[in-house]
């Protein structure tokens, strides 16, 4: 009898035992969704949706002034085979990408190494390299087109006086894309200040175990310093991979400056852009331009569609190789 | 006999002079780059400083220093173009978008780094690819979205709210740093407050909120700032509609009809820089922290 | 922090009460003007003009305004093309749109962003007849004509008549031969060989060369009949690039390029010609009420710009201001009295034309007695009337048509094009695909 009794109390307990957590379970997934829905909300209809819109429209022609026209493949034919401008925005974007990154990465750890080795002054140092980070990039790209006039500005004007004839920087274009790139490592602050915390982090007993083992200082640079900040590195890269493959601002700017239009109503904008000679023309804005100047939305979406594709594989293949020099979890 | 080894105490003694003079050259050649490359990134400021206090006619010419000083060229700015206008749609652009930003974010990487449920490493993934992904690629379709959409005859085309509204549902960057944040805080604290009978929200406003409060500074500094120097997106929505023009927009637009007078320009251009760069000595500390983090738990 | 979170919850709310209060007191501020006048219709017109020619705009709305009270004119300046077609997308278009050329003309009338305003033209009962040919050409595609001209731009020869004493040149030059000459003895460098002054510079991009206003003098046209494009087989434009590059290689492009950068902005009172810097100078008609503003005691002469042919002599480009209605519009109706007023009132025009200095748009008017007599502007009067001028093409994909053979040119006249003649076919197929892919055909 009470064998029974306890067994029929034991299967209600553990009935109520499973209701109650499922219950548990329930309000855990109602609070899930609860914190979750802005996000959720937000993916779908500023992420989702549009992507899923880029790639329909990319198949019909889209002025928005008239519905939308089906015509197939179209626009990407134009796109690989048509557009004389489409591969020099690809190299253009490309070309940034291969310079800039390596440059940044190697210039901010550079002057991260300085300043970790400095004594004196490193207050005054760090906040000298990281304010012009702080500028925004139009006021930024503005003082550089100004600055480096090259009948007027003072970097030619000084290099004259030291003899030697200056280059005709923004107005020439091997020198236009090499000068973004100047304006690029002025504002690396951010990287730098990144870089100087993970170095500063590298623990001493390594340093000085290395150093019993008689390893120089490049030696303790190469086997000490570098694969410990390696994680660091990698996120650089891919920031700044991510940077150049959205490069807008500083390119638009300067060649709109450069070209020198006065920004009256015969709006010849299209020309300026990319200006001198499609030199400073980058994927972006190329898309920039065929979507919101020659009113081609449907053109644009299949360079949007294109511009998604590179993006993932260029991540994708930056990710994969990280294992192989990226050493996480280094004992602290 | 057994040889035991005893470790001989570590006697720092003066090193030999070579190698202090060593360390000294290594030290000056440190400080001479230092140098060098501080002079190279405080020049544009320089020239762009020197270029606003020029007269029109000097800054088209090559002459280096002001001759004389026009200091009311940054009085002049004021009335060539609606500066005041331009910082008041970029402030209300900023801080709504980043009040949004911190709203929205922070529940969402609470769920994301310590409630355990399905799918949370797949919406986590989602969260990073969005990260990755260049704006433009989603820019035409919104665009489009954004011109048909005229709730009582409201025309989102012309202002910044197509700019400030995706802010308050959440951030892919902000979402991920403080995942990353909150993964490290200690299941112990939170056990605490469970114990006490706080219900997993308010868990999350008083305990959790507490703790990852030099993250939320640096989620809050990174998007006033970013929003601050936003230029494509006001460019997009706004470029055609002066009144609503951010101060990136407005800068680069700086040509007081028909005219590029370059001092002022220059003298608009520090202007324009000069609240972030006040902030930043005034908030030094939550900078240089924010950004470490960002580094570091990336 | 609770400290910081009250601060950050004023601030919001202090920043949500600002930009409420701007909607709410824009929209207030639009009904309190219909309820003052009570039927008074706002009609906004958006035209490209600022600054002084804007208040000369304004001049001529606010007698239209005195002169109607049942409507009030709203004039929004500094409008360019883009503008206009974003606003017509997004729906938020004005009730009159203005656009400073004609180069879109093909995107409007194509995709019916301003309306076809035949029908309006019949019942009005006005013959276009009374626009010149030119004019006409540039306010219509695929039988729409969707925009009336309004004032009209014509190109010439500015040259400075000091400098011409100084080297000792007589009369502006008639021929391209002459014109070399010319440039070449008023050419002055500096001892370390940069360019002081530069007697003509023909450089694309520099101040208002554009190919379109170059090639008129060399004879060369666009298209043929189908609408192809023909620059390859047209001797006018190898004959044009070739001259125009050796002129500028006689100057060092690199020179050229530095002494551009240091010139004063276009429209600015240190505009390069005005300035003394350039001698010579190809320029709209404008530039005379520019210089009577700016630089009033400027010796200076106009002339048609200089032909290959002699029997072009004294034509020119012409081209100009276009006005029209946006679709979805409101008030359609008074829109279309206003254009009408415009563009046809012998009053109207002239005294945007002396004020402006722009080329009034209708044969009758050009003869109106309200005009001020000018001896500069006479040479545009002339070459607008000449039957020979010529304007740009219209086509379907807009100013990217003109924009890619400047892209062009701008590369030839670098040096980056190494054969001429095929680099043309190459350009004549990119430009037939980029109009077959505008329409939305197949390339």
């Amino acid at each position: 009898m009470q064998v029974a009794q306890e067994a029929a109390s034991a299967a209600v307990g553990s009935g109520e035992r499973r209701r109650a957590r499922r219950r548990g379970a329930w309000r855990r997934r109602r609070l899930v969704l609860l914190l979750m829905s802005p996000w959720l909300v937000g993916f779908s209809v500023f992420f989702g949706y549009p992507l899923v819109m880029s790639a329909y429209l990319s198949l019909n022609h889209y002025d928005l002034l008239s519905p939308p026209r089906w015509v197939g493949l179209a626009n990407y034919r134009y796109l690989f085979t048509v557009d004389p401008q489409t591969w020099t925005a690809v190299k253009n974007t490309l070309w940034l990408i291969a310079v800039m990154v390596p440059l940044q990465v190697l210039f901010a750890f550079g002057i991260a190494l300085l300043l970790a080795r400095a004594r004196a002054g490193v207050g005054v140092f760090r906040t000298i390299f990281y304010l012009p980070a702080l500028a925004p990039p139009v006021a930024a790209t503005l003082g550089f087109v100004y600055i480096l006039n090259p009948a007027t500005g003072p970097v030619n004007t000084i290099l004259s006086h030291l003899g030697i004839q200056g280059p005709l920087w923004f107005q020439d274009p091997a020198w236009s894309k090499p000068s973004l790139v100047a304006l690029g490592l002025w504002g690396i602050g951010n990287t730098m200040i990144i870089f100087l915390a993970a170095v500063l982090d590298v623990p001493r007993q390594l340093y000085e175990s290395a150093e019993i083992d008689g390893a120089g200082p490049l030696q303790r640079l190469r086997w000490v310093t570098l694969p410990t900040i390696s994680p660091v590195i990698l996120f650089a890269v891919i920031l700044g991979v991510i940077q150049g493959l959205q490069y807008f601002t500083q390119a638009y700017v300067a060649a709109g400056v450069a070209a020198g239009q006065a920004s009256q109503a015969a709006d010849v904008t299209a020309v300026s852009l990319g200006y001198p000679q499609d030199s400073t023309l980058f994927y972006p804005v190329l898309l920039y331009q065929h979507g919101f100047t020659d009113f081609q939305m449907g053109y644009a979406s299949a360079m949007a569609v294109l511009l998604l594709a590179v993006s993932f594989a260029v991540t994708l293949v930056i990710v994969v190789n990280s294992r192989r020099w990226v050493h996480v979890g280094v004992a602290r | 006999m057994a040889a035991v080894e005893v470790a001989a105490p570590l006697v720092r003694r003066r090193p030999p002079a070579r190698v202090r003079r060593q360390r000294l050259l290594i030290a000056v050649a440190n400080h001479s780059l230092l140098i060098a490359a501080a002079i190279a990134f405080v020049a544009p400021f320089i020239f762009i400083t020197l270029t606003a206090l020029m007269t029109n006619d000097q800054a088209l010419s090559s002459h280096l220093w002001p001759h004389p000083f026009a200091w009311h060229n940054f009085i002049s700015v004021f009335t060539k173009a609606p500066l005041w206008r331009w910082t008041l749609n970029t402030l209300e652009y900023s801080v709504l978008a980043t009040i949004g930003v911190v709203l929205s974010s922070v529940p969402v990487a609470y769920a994301l780094a310590r409630l355990r449920w399905r799918g949370r490493q797949v919406a986590f993934m989602v969260v990073l690819v969005a990260l990755m992904l260049p704006p433009q690629v989603t820019v035409v379709p919104l665009y489009v979205m954004w011109a048909k959409f005229h709730p009582f005859g409201f025309n989102f085309i012309g202002t910044l709210w197509p700019v400030i509204i995706p802010n308050w549902f959440g951030d892919a960057f902000s979402i991920f740093l403080l995942r990353q944040f909150f993964l490290t805080i200690p299941e112990e604290y939170m056990d605490a407050a469970r114990v006490d009978g706080c219900g997993e929200l308010r868990i999350l406003m008083t305990v959790v909120v507490r703790l990852v409060k030099p993250a939320i500074a640096a989620v809050a500094l990174f998007s006033f700032l970013y929003t601050f120097n936003d230029f494509f997106l006001p460019l997009l929505y706004t470029g055609e509609s002066a009144h609503h023009w951010v101060l990136s927009i407005g800068l680069s637009e700086f040509r007081s009809l028909h005219q590029v007078q370059w001092n002022l320009t220059m003298a608009a251009t520090l202007l324009v820089m000069a609240p972030v760069i006040v902030l930043f000595f005034l908030a030094q500390r939550a900078f240089v922290e924010g950004v470490t983090l960002t580094g570091v738990k990336g | 922090m609770k400290r910081v979170a009250g601060a950050v919850a004023l601030l919001a709310a202090l920043v949500l009460a600002l930009t409420t209060a701007g909607v709410a007191g824009g929209a207030r501020s639009g009904g309190q003007a219909t309820g003052q006048r009570a039927a008074a219709t706002q009609l906004t017109v958006w035209v490209g003009w600022s600054a002084r020619e804007l208040g000369v705009f304004n001049k001529v709305a606010a007698e239209y305004d005195k002169a109607h009270p049942d409507v009030t004119v709203k004039v929004v300046g500094s409008i360019n093309d883009q503008k206009i077609v974003a606003a017509i997308r997004a729906g938020t278009a004005p009730d009159v749109v203005s656009s400073f050329n004609s180069y879109n003309v093909g995107v409007y009338c194509g995709t019916g962003g301003w309306i076809d305003l035949t029908s309006y033209l019949e019942q009005s009962k006005i013959s276009v007849s009374q626009f010149p040919p030119a004019t006409q050409y540039y306010t219509q595609y695929g039988g729409k004509r969707c925009a009336l001209p309004l004032l009209a731009d014509t190109y010439g020869l500015y040259y400075n008549k000091a400098l011409f004493a100084k080297a000792g040149i007589a009369s502006p030059p008639k021929t391209i031969a002459e014109l070399t000459a010319d440039a070449k003895k008023l050419t002055v460098r500096n001892p370390d060989g940069s360019l002081k002054v530069v007697g003509f510079d023909p450089f694309i991009g520099f101040y208002e060369n554009v190919p379109e206003r170059w090639v008129t003098a060399f004879g060369g046209k666009w298209n043929d009949a189908q609408g192809h494009a023909i620059l390859a087989s047209q001797p006018g434009w190898t004959k044009w690039l070739t001259w125009m590059k050796s002129l500028i290689d006689w100057y060092g492009y690199n020179n050229l390029v530095r002494f551009q950068a240091g010139l004063g902005d276009e429209f600015s009172a240190s505009n390069a010609f005005e300035a003394g810097k350039v001698a010579m100078n190809l320029d709209g008609e404008w530039r005379v009420a520019f210089i009577q503003a700016e630089h009033p005691t400027l010796d200076y002469g106009t002339a048609p710009m200089p032909t290959n042919d002699p029997s072009l002599y004294g034509s020119g480009y012409i081209n100009g201001t276009i006005i029209g209605i946006p679709k979805n519009g409101k008030h359609t109706a008074q829109a279309w009295d206003l254009v009408k007023y415009l563009t046809t009132n012998d009053h109207a025009l002239a005294e945007l034309s002396n004020g402006l200095r722009n080329v009034p748009s209708t044969t009758a008017s050009t003869h109106s007695k309200e005009l001020t007599p000018d001896a500069h502007f006479a040479t545009f009067l002339k070459v607008f009337a000449n039957p020979k001028s010529s304007t740009s093409p219209i086509m379907a994909s807009g100013v990217s048509y003109t924009n890619a053979v400047q892209s062009f040119v701008t590369k030839w006249q670098a040096g980056s094009v190494k054969n001429l003649a095929s680099a043309l076919k190459t350009l004549d197929s990119q430009l037939d695909a980029q109009v077959k892919q505008a329409g939305g055909g197949v390339p």
